[in-house]
């Protein structure tokens, strides 16, 4: 059990502080900075918060898209994850799936999750933008 | 960090303003040129700019002269030209008229500023993408502005090859064979990045008829050209120019990642495409094939995004230690998530 409060909290108090009080007091030219200062913690806090939940999710997605295989591939040294979405990038770039309309269809909604997912952690702003909430 | 802020010091040093100084002397033909100030500017992601005010005594620059010294950082990107080639490239297109800095000095010696460098007239005006897209008192010229910036680029293009003093620049090889640069890169890169592999294979199976190669900027966009007031003053940045598809600096120019903003101002978060596009038509006499301008579209995506993916090595890799560069890298998905908008309209799932 750690103490409280936590270290997100924390880091948000810290955040809302560089932002609030000490930004008014630094000139203009380094204002830039600053913000490029506070969306690195908001970054690292949505990572935290969410851990390894859409590395999970994306594994989840692709283990669905590729079923198992007879002969397992001798070990990379790459987690199951990682080899999957190197396999996955791998078939894009050779036009795989353009045979098959579901299966291409599937790579595209698997495509299109990966980025929001990303984007969820990365930059939130931009989805909204976007028009993805 | 040690590099970068190393060369940051050695170049403010009283030792490098002399023999800056010096420099400018012998290279204007003046008796002497005192340097009244020496200030890193701000913007160059990958260059350094000085702003130089200097005194010459006598010479082409006699009087007072507001310059800007272009030289490199610590680190680059590998698709970059050397500075004496950029000073080669800001000739022939100062030459052609284009709107640019009058290029001065050029000066191979490393021991005079760290590395080699060119010097160049002080435009007035501001470059800041984010300023530009948002200022209101700036919105009943932007339509022009776009129109100017469409006409530039027109006469950008009236550079094609051969063209005397620009030999070095490699032969047009084409989108296919950048693709397949992209793709050696991505090989040697940590993490897979599907979406740019499948952009690149839409790419690579809609590969537009090509045209005559003509001088391309390949960096046009909003944030490397100066407004003073509403006034265009000047294109910036030469560093990634080269032989290419005439189409190429429109795609990027309209990318979405040049909008600042204003992701509803197509034209570089600025204006309409119509308003960009009337300026180039009128100014090359060529009409613009929307299907080709998509292929150049996602192509500065695809590129886009790799650059970003290369700016991060500079850090991961080549020990630079600036968070504005750094952070960069995470753009690299938001011209993923542009991708799927502009290949997969109907598969957005919100």
């Amino acid at each position: 059990m750690r103490d409280l409060p936590t270290g997100l909290d924390l880091l948000e108090l810290g955040r809302r502080l560089l932002l609030d009080d000490i930004a008014p007091l630094l000139p203009e030219a380094r204002q830039r900075d600053i913000h490029l200062i506070a969306t690195s913690i908001a970054i690292v806090a949505r990572e935290a918060a969410n851990a390894d939940a859409p590395l999970r999710k994306m594994g989840e997605l692709l283990r669905q898209f590729y079923p198992p295989r007879p002969d397992p591939l001798p070990a990379s040294g790459e987690s199951e994850h990682e080899e999957l979405l190197r396999r996955f990038a791998l078939d894009l770039r050779r036009g795989a799936f353009e045979t098959s309309g579901s299966r291409e269809r599937a790579a595209r909604a698997i495509l299109w999750r990966l980025t929001i997912l990303k984007l969820g952690e990365g930059n939130p702003q931009f989805l909204a933008a976007n028009g993805v909430k | 960090m040690a590099a970068t802020a190393s060369l940051r010091s050695d170049r403010e040093s009283p030792e490098a303003r002399r023999r800056l100084a010096a420099f400018l002397a012998a290279a204007s033909g003046a008796r002497a040129v005192e340097i009244v100030g020496l200030a890193l500017l701000e913007g160059g992601a990958i260059q350094q700019n000085w702003g130089i005010e200097a005194d010459f005594a006598g010479g082409a620059l006699a009087g007072v002269q507001l310059l800007v010294l272009r030289a490199d950082a610590a680190t680059g990107v590998p698709s970059s030209l050397s500075r004496l080639e950029e000073f080669a490239v800001l000739q022939s297109v100062f030459a052609a008229g284009v709107a640019v800095a009058e290029p001065l000095f050029s000066c191979a010696d490393p021991d005079v500023f760290g590395g080699p460098f060119f010097v160049m007239r002080r435009l007035p005006g501001h470059a800041f993408g984010r300023i530009i897209t948002r200022d209101p008192a700036l919105d009943a010229a932007l339509s022009e502005i776009a129109a100017q910036l469409g006409h530039e680029l027109a006469c950008i293009q009236t550079i094609f090859p051969p063209h005397r003093g620009l030999e070095f620049l490699p032969a047009d090889s084409g989108p296919l064979a950048r693709i397949v640069e992209f793709r050696t890169y991505l090989d040697r890169h940590p993490t897979p990045r599907p979406v740019l592999e499948w952009g690149m294979r839409w790419l690579e199976t809609h590969l537009p008829e090509p045209l005559s190669s003509v001088l391309c900027h390949r960096d046009f966009r909003t944030g490397n050209y100066l407004l003073d007031g509403a006034r265009l003053t000047g294109i910036l940045d030469w560093e990634f120019a080269g032989w290419g598809d005439p189409d190429e600096d429109i795609g990027w120019f309209c990318c979405k990642g040049w909008r600042f903003a204003r992701l509803d101002r197509e034209a570089g978060g600025i204006a309409a495409r119509d308003d960009f596009y009337r300026g180039y038509e009128t100014g090359s006499g060529r009409r613009l094939d929307p299907d080709r301008i998509r292929f150049w579209e996602v192509f500065a995506n695809v590129r886009w995004a790799i650059i970003a993916l290369q700016q991060s090595d500079r850090v991961l890799i080549g020990g630079e230690r600036s968070l504005s560069t750094a952070i960069t890298a995470r753009r690299a998905t938001e011209c993923e998530f542009e991708l799927l908008l502009l290949l997969d309209p109907d598969g957005n799932p919100s």
